[in-house]
């Protein structure tokens, strides 16, 4: 049996167009099953078109809510992937390790960035 | 009872938002009645605010009300026609001969793959498109899939989504702009961030920082602000109207202000500059293996 599992996001969605958060649900119930077991997965991002961060919030930004940014690092990878879909995924990630982190934290600072805003940003 | 309603010429901006929550003002609570939408002295409409207007019409109507628009000038129903809006309103669709509309269109909150095949079939395929960049073509394409996303995850709404789109290839010029009939980002911001805002403050708060009203196991607050950096990029536009609030972002410059009555929902509004030669390539590199 292999310890290792690759996932082409193409095959798990059938479009290159990867935008609802329905079909990174899909992508997001294989992985966690994986993880979960301890396997490493390799995500394949190949012939993928477009990509959103509601679909990439669903697929891999809530395995912040159940594994620790350890054991993502460690059996998580991706591949194939343009460089600037690497730089939204980069983005998701941190956003969702803060939101996952403390989310007493995440709503105060949700709250002192509109204390801020409500300083002047009208014109 | 019937009810006859004006509207003036409705452009891309806050003066034409402003007439579409006027209508929407003062029929909003006819049920079982005739709503006649006079449109004499409609002289002109910009194409892509058919989503606005469709979604008011489609609310109006779903009250029970027969919506008749009336007195339609021959140029207005040109354009309304070719994008498939009077449709709806018992005209014929008319060829669209320059290709230059996005068609007017209505979804349910589970299209978003259908929504995705819209773009594709319906313009991003088209022979007629602008000439972009493979780089704002792709951004420009995720850009809406984020706006439609938006819809789907925060807005609530049983009443579906409304998109339609206009190209402009004089003015090197794509506006679109996608409506919903849901709970709207005040509302949104008040029950899920506990945070009691004016209308046109809880948009300013939804597009910024690390801001979202996303609950639960998937996390969000990232489609707004990424179409929002876009867009300030781009050197495009885009308008936000949220209940009574108006938003506009423009040469990195956010506006607001209040309008005399709120809108049943959220509309998303974009102009593309579409002659942006950026190539949207980052300047640096970034490693799969430095994600996590």
């Amino acid at each position: 049996m292999s310890k290792n599992l690759e996932l082409s996001i193409f095959e798990v969605v059938g479009s290159p167009l990867c935008v609802a958060s329905s079909d990174g649900q899909k992508v997001y119930d294989r992985i966690m099953t994986a993880l979960s077991k301890k396997r490493n997965v390799a995500l394949s991002f190949g012939n993928i078109t477009a990509l959103t961060s509601a679909f990439l919030n669903a697929a891999i930004g809530q395995l912040y809510g159940t594994f620790s940014e350890e054991e993502i690092r460690s059996l998580l990878n991706v591949r194939d992937m343009q460089q600037d879909d690497i730089a939204l995924l980069k983005r998701v990630v941190e956003t969702a390790k803060q939101y996952f982190k403390d989310p007493q934290k995440f709503d105060r600072a949700v709250r002192e960035t509109m204390e801020d805003d409500n300083d002047g940003s009208q014109d | 009872m019937n009810f006859s309603l004006p509207l003036p010429e409705i452009r891309h901006d806050k003066a034409g938002f402003e007439a579409l929550v006027c209508l929407h003002g003062q029929a909003k609570d006819c049920f079982f009645d005739n709503i006649d939408v006079d449109m004499s002295a409609t002289s002109w409409f910009d194409a892509d605010m058919c989503a606005a207007f469709g979604a008011i019409l489609y609310r109006l109507s779903k009250n029970l009300n027969t919506v008749k628009l009336t007195n339609v000038e021959k140029n207005v129903v040109s354009i309304l026609s070719k994008n498939g809006f009077m449709s709806s309103y018992g005209r014929e669709k008319i060829p669209d001969r320059w290709g230059t509309t996005i068609p007017y269109q209505r979804f349910d909150v589970k299209d978003d793959r259908y929504f995705a095949g819209y773009i594709e079939n319906k313009f991003m395929q088209r022979s007629e498109i602008p000439v972009m960049s493979p780089g704002l073509q792709k951004k420009f394409r995720e850009g809406i899939f984020e706006i439609f996303s938006n819809a789907v995850l925060h807005s609530q709404t049983e009443m579906g989504i409304f998109s339609c789109g206009q190209f402009f290839p004089k003015r090197d010029r794509l506006d679109f702009s996608v409506a919903d009939l849901g709970i709207g980002i005040r509302r949104n911001v008040k029950e899920n961030a506990g945070l009691d805002l004016a209308p046109e403050d809880a948009i300013i708060w939804a597009t910024e920082g690390c801001n979202t009203t996303k609950r639960g196991q998937i996390p969000g607050g990232l489609g707004l602000k990424l179409l929002c950096q876009f867009i300030d990029l781009n050197e495009g536009c885009i308008q936000i109207v949220s209940d009574a609030g108006y938003w506009k972002r423009e040469k990195r410059k956010t506006f607001t202000a209040r309008l005399s009555q709120p809108f049943p929902g959220t509309v998303v509004s974009v102009e593309i500059n579409t002659a942006d030669k950026q190539s949207y390539a980052l300047t640096y590199e970034l490693s799969e293996t430095d994600i996590f």
